[in-house]
């Protein structure tokens, strides 16, 4: 492997990796895929489920390729606002999303992203596991100036290459070395964990309602993660469930919360105990997410240098994994273009940031760009939402003995006595952006 | 809430660990963590304990690490260097 020359090298095998490598092979480039890990996907972590339209801009009708290891197709989305013992529910079923095209499939990463690497790999793309990237190697271009031209791995070998993509994922520490990302703060990034919670799939079935093959995702907030910002879901796979919990880093340090205690705690909530009631825990896992935002959009390209997926920090509400591979594949395009001039120059490559920013989810990211400065000034903004809605609940659904006229009259004084009615009226603006509603 | 108990279900029972013969977690001076951080985040927010507190200084069970990416970024005095293990090495989900 060392000293070996190729047009392109990606660094991680992940969603924007490998769409990065199975494109560039398809277009004839030479392309060096490397892996740290035993196998693509085997550190990875989602919640979750993967966009069918972004996907399909790579792999049209990929429902439909050999061995690919998609757990549901995904019909009900839901948003509980959870409290101690009761939950206002909003949602939508929608059996269309059960046909194709379908909208999203929930996936377990370890076997995803090791299916989606070996489509690269059929392309042409040479992969190689168990293989560290610790450094960047430049290559003079004039008296001043400098191109990266490879990777140096541990232990000092060396693969050159015409172009570099850094798809390292969320710590970007590659990304950082570069001088192209700032080192992120606490409070700019998310710590989720996750569990694996293995059932049959006949009884996912009766207890999500679905049919079969179907399947559901529930996200949750306030309760799961009080008194921090953060989230819960559940997402049924084929013959398990994945259950996470987390929020921002900051705030889960600062209040001394355990993440793997709030998802324990989670996970006796009454309404969240039945559903998993009898799954065997079979995986444990967790991870950062990066949510510096708009704000903090790393450099996307230098000479012979193009940054992906989470190493850009290319996350939008819940969405990751489609921006990831939406990222490689306009890195793919650019380093093509590259290759095909002959030209690695910053210049070049900034057609990858043109098409990054003419992007639905850069736009997405530039009009959410305040949701991390408003849910670290008002930490308790989640919480006190769900707190809210849920005793307004009990009252609107209490058969009590006062006049319909009274019962109001008590909730809307409730509902000030809480906070200033604009401060809520926020508190659920941001939050249903936050989530991924709006 | 619970009080944090070593005695809970260790969740590494879920998780295959290979873990590599060097450290990759250094804690990068321990006075600091004497006499500065007094409440000792990163043994709450790890979430696989890699970090407890015993006879006065910070213990690192590297080994435990699931490679989530959060220590060095929660501990408040930026007294975690850590990088990612040897290729091969460390967790595998």
């Amino acid at each position: 492997m060392g000293n070996d020359r190729y047009n392109a090298v990606v660094v991680g095998a992940g969603p924007a990796g490998a769409t990065a490598a199975l494109l560039m092979a398809r277009n004839n480039l030479s392309v060096a895929l490397l892996e740290r890990g035993k196998y693509p996907g085997c550190k990875n972590m989602t919640g979750g489920a993967i966009a069918s339209m972004p996907f399909q801009q790579i792999l049209p009708e990929y429902w439909n390729l050999e061995d690919i290891p998609l757990e549901r197709r995904v019909v009900s989305d839901e948003l509980w606002l959870l409290n101690n013992d009761s939950a206002v529910r909003m949602g939508f079923t929608g059996k269309t999303f059960g046909k194709i095209p379908y909208n999203k499939h929930t996936i377990l990463r370890h076997r995803f992203d090791n299916w989606y690497a070996r489509q690269a790999v059929k392309a042409g793309a040479k992969l190689f596991n168990n293989c560290l990237a610790v450094d960047l190697v430049y290559h003079k271009t004039g008296l001043l100036s400098k191109k990266v031209d490879g990777v140096m791995l541990e232990g000092g070998d060396v693969i050159h290459a015409d172009v570099v993509i850094l798809a390292e994922g969320a710590q970007g520490s590659l990304t950082q070395k570069a001088g192209l990302r700032k080192r992120l703060k606490p409070n700019e990034m998310t710590l989720y964990v996750k569990e694996v919670l293995e059932l049959p799939a006949g009884k996912i079935e009766d207890r999500f309602n679905l049919e079969r093959g179907e399947g559901a995702s529930i996200g949750m907030i306030g309760y799961p993660t009080s008194p921090a910002i953060g989230k819960g879901g559940i997402w049924t796979n084929k013959e398990s469930l994945s259950i996470i919990v987390g929020g921002y880093l900051n705030q889960i340090s600062g209040k001394g919360l355990n993440p793997l205690q709030l998802l324990e705690r989670y996970k006796r909530h009454p309404l969240v105990k039945r559903l998993i009631e009898g799954a065997r825990p079979a995986k444990y896992l967790g991870h950062i997410i990066p949510k510096g935002g708009f704000n903090k959009i790393p450099t996307l390209v230098d000479d012979g240098l193009i940054v992906a997926g989470d190493a850009a920090e290319m996350i939008s509400g819940r969405r990751g994994m489609d921006l990831a591979m939406m990222t490689g594949k306009f890195a793919a395009e650019a380093a093509a273009q590259a290759c095909a001039l002959d030209r690695y120059s910053r210049d070049i490559l900034a057609s990858y940031e043109g098409r990054v920013k003419s992007s639905f989810f850069y736009q997405n990211m530039k009009s959410h760009k305040d949701a991390e400065a408003y849910f670290n000034k008002y930490q308790d903004s989640d919480f006190l939402i769900a707190k809210a809605v849920n005793d307004l609940a009990y009252k609107f659904f209490e058969q009590n003995l006062e006049s319909d006229k009274n019962n109001i009259v008590k909730m809307a004084e409730e509902l000030i006595d809480m906070q200033p009615l604009g401060k809520s009226a926020k508190d659920i603006l941001f939050g249903l952006q936050n989530w991924g509603v709006l | 809430m619970s009080s944090f108990n070593k005695a809970q279900r260790d969740p590494l029972d879920l998780v295959t660990i290979i873990p590599d013969e060097k450290p990759h977690i250094f804690i990068k001076d321990d006075k600091i963590c004497i006499t500065q951080c007094e409440n000792k985040p990163c043994t709450y927010y790890c979430p696989s304990r890699v970090y407890y507190w015993e006879d006065d200084s910070i213990k690192v069970l590297y080994k435990r690490c699931i490679e989530c990416g959060a220590c060095p970024y929660g501990c408040p005095y930026d007294n975690i260097a850590w990088q990612f293990p040897g290729g091969g090495y460390g967790v595998v989900y």
